[in-house]
């Protein structure tokens, strides 16, 4: 008898549960064991907008009686310092560390692999193309929290005036339409500029990763691909050339600013906030800070769409640009309480902690918290806000696109950056410019084992 | 006789170097002041074209937005910890740096011995290694003995920086002492140490504060050492900080000129303190050696 | 006594020996040097010796297996660095800018202190304001100069576009076009560098005895000739106090040049010293770095030892 209530007990729970769910709440995970008496030590990410997860940490540490404790708080390069020494030297010994998919090839030896700790349901969620690139020889080293990927920016009013399209039409033979392509790109840019429509037809950041993430975009867009499958570069192709001799056109006619070569993300996100830029790839995070009008010219004037297709010399094998990239945990392999640290990446990456997060801007990772952001946009002021969540949905499922998963992509991007702003600056030719790129590129490599 | 007779020429001659010499100074000082002003000025005023030359008003924002005074900017910066680290690592560095410095300048200055020559260039060529060649090794030893990311590691490495220095400052000022002073201390019955005490470090005084405060400054304005050896607030001084502040938000340019006008005050005060100082401590040995 | 008159800041002998009375005294003035000297060997001297075991290894920080020491490979980083142009670029571009920058603040400074000796009005001041550049460290020197020189915002475009030399915001690149990116640099260290130059020459001038030059004037000896043939040889030694100090100092340019430039844009200011932080802390190539390290410690100690040497000339021939 009494057995048999308690089945009831445990039935009536169970569906409840289910209904509960049923009641579109979003909610957490990971709250499933006792953690009593266990400090969960964590090296995370800094900075205000990282608040909502400091909050819910409470609820963690509440619901299953662990402690954590954040042994570090530092901004993402930083952290990637510190994780390196720490790797290196041994010491590191919290239980979840913060990581990156650009970063997280060349930790993985210092990695737990993470694929026996998920189940499939608890993986189902999670945006298929940021697994795939969280997936190094077979095994998954991260979980990601939220994205992001560029897509076109423009200036409305360039595209909305009827005697600009008509002069366009004139001197081009085709409509003014919003860009798909990067010839496209070309062409407009250099017409708004020549005919004193805009000062600046693009801008792109000039320096260090920023900028070999910049190429790497438009050559992949184009067909091309920085390596071959023997990790010989081959960024030095026809494709290669052809990007490169573009950007430095680009700088030669003063499409794009002078001191692009100085020029970090917030540098050039002043550029097109001052309403100085016709069009641009630009992250979806910067979203925020373009439609406030107290500090930028260009709020309510601007536009979205999907990246661009690259140049025409990759034939068939053009795509669309999204360079991506996306916040995550790991678990390091020295974790004195590795599963305990599970737990507290399976709450943190839960549709609800998600949620919230995403609430603040960040493109989520989770198909769940997609739905609910795109639902709750429906009726926003701003058309663009809700165009912009669609639009991103769709990269971050097709376009998103890692850089190429080696642990020298730092190194290499040290490398390449200064032969590229060569070119740019008209130092010295496309050609010749990548090709010592390539070759210090295959002696690096060589240094480093791989062939 | 023909000297008195270029009387005008010379008082005219004497009033276009005047002007020339304060023309050319203002023009020294004038990034200063410009530092200075833009740290309180609006940041609408800064960023515009045409530019705005003359502040129209005058506020506290970049300051407020550091502090956390002000609920809508997220960009806090770490001013508590960079300013405790910094005046740890200033402060007992300078203290330690002082003290040892001070007793090697007096050894050179007042006695002979062999090896006097090369015991100082030995000494003076440790300063000439630049910090960047010096902070490799020093990290990869430090990580053994958990002394990177320490303030008092950071402590350590500044002393042995700044000894060199002080040594040669100490040098020229307990020169200036004549040596009569000592050795009739020494008929007095005064041991070498009590002599020092008693009578030549007394006499030293204005030097010393000279010298703390150049090593201070010195300790206080370091970037490349602490770059490497601090990996987070911990022990993070105000040098990294300032910079990874600006790494962050590189077209900050009022929080920039916030934070510098906050990391100058010390060297405000010293340039105050010690204008005269300073010039005999320097130059001692070319005067009168 | 040889030791003596060959110390760089002690006088010589020749000139005036009742400096020199140096007092005999034992063992005591080395137990008085033995905890500065046990502390910087500690802390200089056998990290410096370490390094130069690393520079013989293929060192990287990520992979701690690579710090080991093979005759086979113990010279491969130094000759890596013999072939790389960069190293070679870098090489010359930081003798170019410690050449330019020492030369040119040397010569401002001469007359800076020349104008300021003649000074009648507000001497107190015009001190003040000529130590303004002291109360700035190297970091913020440089971020000052970077906004400064901004080719959007910066101070100097701005200036030039509203004296109507240039037309538009950008114009010029000051810290991207050759030789510019160089120039900017090297004004920054540049000014930088001359209060203490200044002052320590200002203090030598006002030392001069002012018979010599009446003397001079009776003769008719005009301005110029008089600083060519009287104050700057007399200065010597106030010279080269001056470029000593500089030299000990030279290396915090590395401030500067990292944060205006950062050897960029494509490598057209890159020196040693950004090079080696690219190589060892940003590729994590200890190794490499280290050797790289060593080159530089040799240039700075070479430079520093040449001005203490003139410094101890100078004080003799006097």
């Amino acid at each position: 008898m009494l057995r048999k209530l308690l089945l009831m007990l445990v039935m009536l729970a169970l569906v409840s549960a289910f209904v509960v769910r049923g009641q579109d709440e979003p909610q957490y995970a990971g709250l499933d064991m006792d953690l009593s008496g266990i400090t969960i030590r964590m090296a995370n990410i800094g900075g205000g907008q990282y608040e909502v997860m400091y909050d819910a940490i409470a609820v963690f540490e509440e619901a299953t009686g662990a402690t954590v404790e954040i042994v570090a708080l530092l901004d993402g390069f930083a952290i990637d310092q510190k994780l390196k020494v720490d790797f290196a030297t041994g010491a590191a010994d919290y239980d979840v560390a913060w990581d990156h998919t650009s970063f997280v090839a060349q930790y993985t030896p210092f990695l737990l692999p993470l694929q026996d700790y998920f189940s499939e349901d608890e993986l189902a969620p999670f945006s298929p193309a940021i697994l795939d690139a969280a997936t190094i020889g077979g095994n998954l080293y991260l979980i990601p929290r939220h994205a992001d990927i560029s897509p076109i920016h423009y200036r409305k009013d360039l595209y909305e005036d009827e005697a600009i399209a008509a002069a366009y039409m004139d001197a081009t033979g085709e409509a003014l339409t919003v860009p798909t392509d990067l010839e496209q790109i070309d062409r407009q840019a250099r017409f708004f500029v020549e005919n004193g429509h805009s000062s600046l037809g693009y801008t792109l950041a000039g320096k260090e990763e920023a900028l070999t993430g910049r190429f790497y975009e438009m050559h992949f867009a184009s067909g091309g691909s920085l390596f071959d499958e023997n990790y010989q570069p081959s960024f030095n192709d026809d494709i290669g050339v052809a990007v490169a001799e573009l950007l430095a056109g680009w700088y030669a006619d003063g499409i794009i600013p002078s001191d692009t070569t100085s020029l970090l993300w917030d540098g050039v996100a002043q550029y097109f906030c001052n309403n100085d830029v016709a069009i641009k790839l630009e992250w979806y995070g910067w979203y925020a800070y373009f439609q406030d009008a107290d500090s930028c010219a260009v709020a309510g004037n601007f536009g979205l769409a999907r990246g661009f297709t690259g140049l025409s010399v990759g034939g068939d094998a053009v795509r669309p640009s999204g360079w991506a990239g996306a916040h995550a945990f790991s678990v390091p392999a020295t974790a004195p309480n590795p599963q305990a640290g599970v737990q507290l990446i399976k709450f943190l990456s839960s549709e609800r902690v998600a949620y919230e997060e995403a609430l603040l801007g960040f493109l989520p990772t989770r198909g769940d918290v997609w739905d609910r952001i795109i639902t709750d946009a429906a009726d926003a002021e701003n058309p663009l806000d809700r165009e912009r969540l669609e639009l991103a949905r769709i990269q971050v499922g097709e376009d998103f696109k890692t850089p190429p998963l080696i642990a020298e992509w730092i190194p290499f991007s040290n490398i390449f950056y200064p032969h590229l702003q060569a070119i740019i600056l008209g130092d010295v030719g496309a050609q010749e410019g990548l090709d010592a790129a390539a070759e210090e590129t295959r002696e690096m490599m060589a240094d480093a084992g791989y062939y | 006789m023909i000297t008195r007779s270029v009387g005008p020429n010379r008082r005219r001659n004497d009033m276009i170097w005047n002007m020339i010499a304060w023309v050319v100074l203002i023009m020294l000082a004038l990034p200063a002041f410009w530092i200075i002003i833009t740290a309180f000025r609006p940041n609408i005023e800064i960023n515009t074209f045409p530019p705005v030359w003359i502040p129209r008003r005058l506020t506290l924002e970049a300051y407020a937005n550091m502090f956390g005074l002000n609920p809508d900017v997220q960009q806090r910066v770490a001013v508590e910890a960079y300013l405790r680290n910094s005046l740890l690592a200033s402060g007992i560095s300078t203290i330690i740096a002082v003290s040892l410095g001070t007793l090697a300048g007096y050894a050179f200055a007042r006695f002979r011995f062999r090896f006097h020559t090369t015991l100082f260039l030995g000494i003076m060529l440790s300063r000439a290694v630049p910090g960047v060649a010096l902070s490799l090794p020093l990290f990869l030893l430090f990580n053994r003995v958990g002394l990177t990311n320490n303030v008092l590691g950071l402590a350590l490495v500044y002393v042995a920086v700044n000894i060199p220095f002080t040594a040669w400052l100490m040098d020229g000022f307990f020169r200036q002492i004549p040596t009569e002073l000592t050795e009739s201390a020494y008929i007095d019955g005064c041991g070498h140490w009590s002599a020092f005490w008693r009578i030549e470090l007394p006499l030293s005084l204005p030097g010393l504060a000279t010298a703390a405060i150049f090593a201070f400054l010195a300790a206080w304005n370091e970037f490349q050492i602490v770059s490497v050896l601090a990996r987070n607030n911990a022990a993070k001084t105000f040098p990294p900080g300032l910079f990874a502040f600006t790494e962050q938000f590189t077209v900050d340019w009022r929080g920039m000129a916030a934070m510098s006008v906050i990391m100058m005050v010390p060297a405000v005060i010293f340039v105050i303190l010690v204008q005269r100082n300073l010039v005999s401590g320097l130059t001692f040995g070319a005067v009168k050696g | 006594m040889a030791a003596d008159s060959n110390s760089p800041l002690g006088q010589g002998a020749a000139t005036r020996p009742v400096e020199v009375s140096r007092i005999e005294a034992g063992f005591f003035p080395y137990s008085l040097i033995l905890p500065a000297a046990i502390l910087i060997l500690l802390v200089v001297g056998f990290p410096l010796l370490y390094s130069l075991y690393v520079s013989f290894t293929p060192y990287e920080l990520l992979k701690p297996n690579s710090l080991n020491f093979t005759t086979a490979r113990a010279l491969r980083n130094y000759q890596k660095l013999l072939n790389d142009d960069i190293f070679w670029r870098s090489l010359l571009n930081t003798i170019v800018f410690l050449a330019v920058t020492v030369n040119v603040s040397y010569v401002i400074s001469m007359a800076l202190s020349q104008l300021l000796s003649r000074v009648t009005v507000g001497q107190s001041v015009l001190r003040t304001l000529l130590m303004v550049p002291m109360m700035f460290a190297p970091i913020l020197v440089g971020m000052q100069f970077r906004w400064f020189f901004n080719a959007n915002v910066g101070l100097v475009n701005n200036f030039l576009i509203s004296v109507g030399l240039i037309q538009e915001q950008g114009q010029i690149a000051w810290l991207v076009d050759v030789p510019l990116g160089m120039i900017t640099i090297i004004i920054a260290s540049i000014w930088m560098n001359i209060p203490v130059m200044t002052i320590i020459l200002l203090a030598g001038t006002l030392s001069l005895p002012t018979e010599t030059f009446e003397a001079a004037e009776v003769d008719g000896a005009s301005g110029w000739q008089k600083f060519r043939f009287i104050t700057f040889p007399l200065l010597a030694p106030f010279s080269y106090i001056a470029l000593t100090i500089m030299s000990l100092d030279i290396a915090r340019a590395f401030d500067i040049v990292r944060i205006m430039t950062d050897g960029g844009p494509a490598r057209r200011t890159e020196m040693l010293w950004t090079y080696i932080t690219r190589l060892a802390i940003e590729d994590t190539k200890f190794g490499l770095g280290s050797a790289m390290s060593w080159i530089t410690v040799f240039l700075s100690v070479l430079f520093t030892l040449y001005f203490f040497r003139q410094l101890v000339k100078a004080r003799i021939v006097r």
